[in-house]
C-alpha cells in the first residue's frame, strides 16, 4: 500500500479541478452556439507579476491594490487563476443595441479603441457569453468545494501584461486550496486606524447628529 | 382521462412552480460585480401572462429581418411551464465608474455624456450600456442555468423574451438589459430538437391542421 502525502493530494487535486473547470467552462451556455472564448490557467511565478502590477496601480484604483495584496497572500497557498478572454465583435447579428449601435454592423466598423483594461467597443452578447463560461467555472469549483471568487481586477492585469493574448475582454476566476476561505472578510490588510480614517473621509454624514452640525 | 393522470398532470406544473422559486434563488445569489446588488428575477408562469409575452415576441419578430427568429421562439416559449426573467437595473443609469473601456468609452464620465439610442421600434435594448454592470446578467443567467441542470428541469436561454418584457414594460423601470430563461418540466424538452420552420410546424399547428380540420372533415364523409 502506497501513502500519498497530503501536499501532493490537494496540490494534484487542484490541478485536476482546474482542468475540470476548464471542461466546465468551455461547455456551459452560449448565445447562437459561439463559443469562441479562450481560457488559460495561470499559476506560481506568473501569478507573481499580475500581483505586483495590480499593486502598482494602486493610486488610481485601490481596489486593484487590495487584490493584488490580497494575490500574494494567497499565493502562499496552493492556488490557481483561470483567465477567459473574447474578442469584442459581434458575429451575432442580432441588431440589438445594447452596445449603443443600431446594427452589429455598425458596432464592427467602429474605431477600436484601446486600453489597459479592455479594448471597446463590444458587443454584449459577447461579454454575455464570455461571463457565462467564467459562471460555470466557477460553479465548477464550487461544486468541487475550492474556494472561489471571479476578478475582474486580475484579467484585467494580464491582459495589459500580455499574460493572455489576442483577447479584448476578459475575467478570471482565483481558485484557491487554502486552510481556510481567503476571499471573503479580509480584515487582516486593515488597521482599525486606517479604516476609520478610510470611513470618515468616504462618509463624513455618519457620524454627525444632524446635517449641517459640523464638529471642527 | 384518469383520475391518476389528472393527478400527475396537476403535480407536473406544481414542480415546475417549486422549480422556479428555486431556480430564481440562485439566480439571485449568484456573484455581482463589485458586490453591487443590481439584477431582480421575475417568473412568469401564468399560462396567459406567457401567452403575452410570445405576442409582444411575435410584434417585435416583424420590426425587422434579423429578428424573424424571435416567432420560432415565441413558439417554443409556449411550451414552457415558467419564463424567469432577469433584469440589470443599473447598465442604464449608473455606470460602474471603474472606467474598464468595455463600453469602448475610455472613462465612465464619457459613457454619461453620450446620448442613448432612440425609442424606436427596431431598438431592443437602448445602449450604449454600461457593459460592466449588465455582465452580471450573465451570471445569473448561469445560476439560473447551473441549478436547473441540478434539478434536473430543461432549460432554454433567450434575449428575445428579456427584450419583449421589457417593452411590455412588465420588469422594473429602469431596466437597461434583459435576457430570459424559459424552464420546462415535460418528457420531451421544448427547446431542443425545433425544426428550422417550428413556428409553422409545431404541435398545435399540426394539431390544428390534422384534428380539426382534416379529420372533422374525414369524420363526416365516412361516416
Amino acid at each position: 500500500m502506497s501513502v500519498i502525502q497530503m501536499d501532493e493530494l490537494i496540490t494534484k487535486g487542484l490541478d485536476r479541478s482546474v482542468e475540470l473547470m476548464a471542461v466546465a467552462a468551455n461547455n456551459s451556455f452560449r448565445f447562437k452556439d459561439r463559443n469562441n472564448v479562450k481560457i488559460i490557467s495561470v499559476s506560481g511565478e506568473d501569478l507573481e507579476q499580475i500581483a505586483e502590477y495590480c499593486f502598482s496601480l494602486g493610486d488610481m484604483s485601490p481596489l486593484a491594490a487590495r487584490d493584488g495584496r490580497h494575490l500574494i497572500q494567497l499565493m502562499k497557498e496552493p492556488c490557481s487563476l483561470m483567465i477567459i478572454g473574447e474578442k469584442r465583435k459581434s458575429d451575432f447579428n442580432y441588431n440589438c443595441g445594447a452596445c449603443g449601435y443600431k446594427t452589429c454592423a455598425e458596432l464592427n466598423k467602429a474605431e477600436k479603441v484601446e486600453s489597459l483594461t479592455a479594448n471597446g467597443p463590444s458587443c454584449q452578447f459577447k461579454n454575455i457569453n464570455l461571463n457565462i463560461a467564467a459562471n460555470a467555472a466557477a460553479s465548477m469549483a464550487h461544486k468541487m468545494g475550492l474556494h472561489c471568487r471571479v476578478f475582474s481586477t486580475l484579467a484585467f492585469s494580464a491582459m495589459a501584461l500580455e499574460v493572455i493574448e489576442d483577447v479584448d475582454l476578459c475575467i478570471s476566476i482565483s481558485v484557491s486550496a487554502g486552510k481556510k476561505n481567503p476571499y471573503f472578510d479580509r480584515h487582516e490588510f486593515w488597521t482599525k486606524e486606517h479604516w476609520d480614517e478610510i470611513f470618515n473621509k468616504e462618509f463624513p454624514t455618519y457620524n454627525r447628529g444632524f446635517i449641517g452640525a459640523v464638529e471642527e | 382521462m384518469e383520475r391518476s393522470m389528472k393527478q400527475y398532470e396537476r403535480d407536473r406544473k406544481e414542480s415546475a412552480r417549486l422549480a422556479s422559486r428555486l431556480i430564481l434563488a440562485s439566480g439571485t445569489t449568484t456573484p455581482r460585480v463589485g458586490g453591487v446588488g443590481e439584477c431582480t428575477i421575475h417568473i412568469i408562469e401564468d399560462e396567459c401572462d406567457i401567452e403575452d409575452l410570445c405576442q409582444e415576441m411575435e410584434k417585435m419578430a416583424r420590426i425587422k429581418k434579423s429578428w424573424n427568429f424571435f416567432k420560432r421562439e415565441a413558439q417554443m416559449l409556449r411550451d414552457a411551464d415558467a419564463v424567469l426573467v432577469t433584469t440589470s437595473l443599473r447598465s442604464l443609469t449608473d455606470p460602474a465608474d471603474i472606467n474598464c473601456n468595455m463600453c469602448g468609452k475610455i472613462v465612465c464620465e464619457y459613457l454619461k455624456e453620450e446620448e442613448k439610442l432612440p425609442d424606436d421600434p427596431d431598438v431592443a435594448f437602448k445602449g450604449p450600456l454600461c457593459t460592466f454592470r449588465a455582465n452580471n446578467i450573465a451570471y445569473a443567467v448561469d445560476g439560473m442555468v447551473n441549478q436547473a441542470r441540478t434539478l434536473g428541469i430543461d432549460y432554454g436561454v433567450y434575449w428575445s423574451a428579456g427584450a419583449a418584457a421589457m417593452r411590455m414594460k412588465i420588469v422594473p423601470r429602469d431596466t437597461g438589459f434583459a435576457l430570459a430563461v424559459a424552464i420546462s418540466v415535460t418528457e420531451k424538452s421544448p427547446f431542443r430538437d425545433i425544426p428550422l420552420r417550428y413556428d409553422e410546424f409545431n404541435q398545435r399547428t399540426m394539431k390544428d391542421r390534422m384534428i380539426n380540420r382534416l379529420w372533422p372533415q374525414f369524420r363526416s364523409i365516412y361516416s
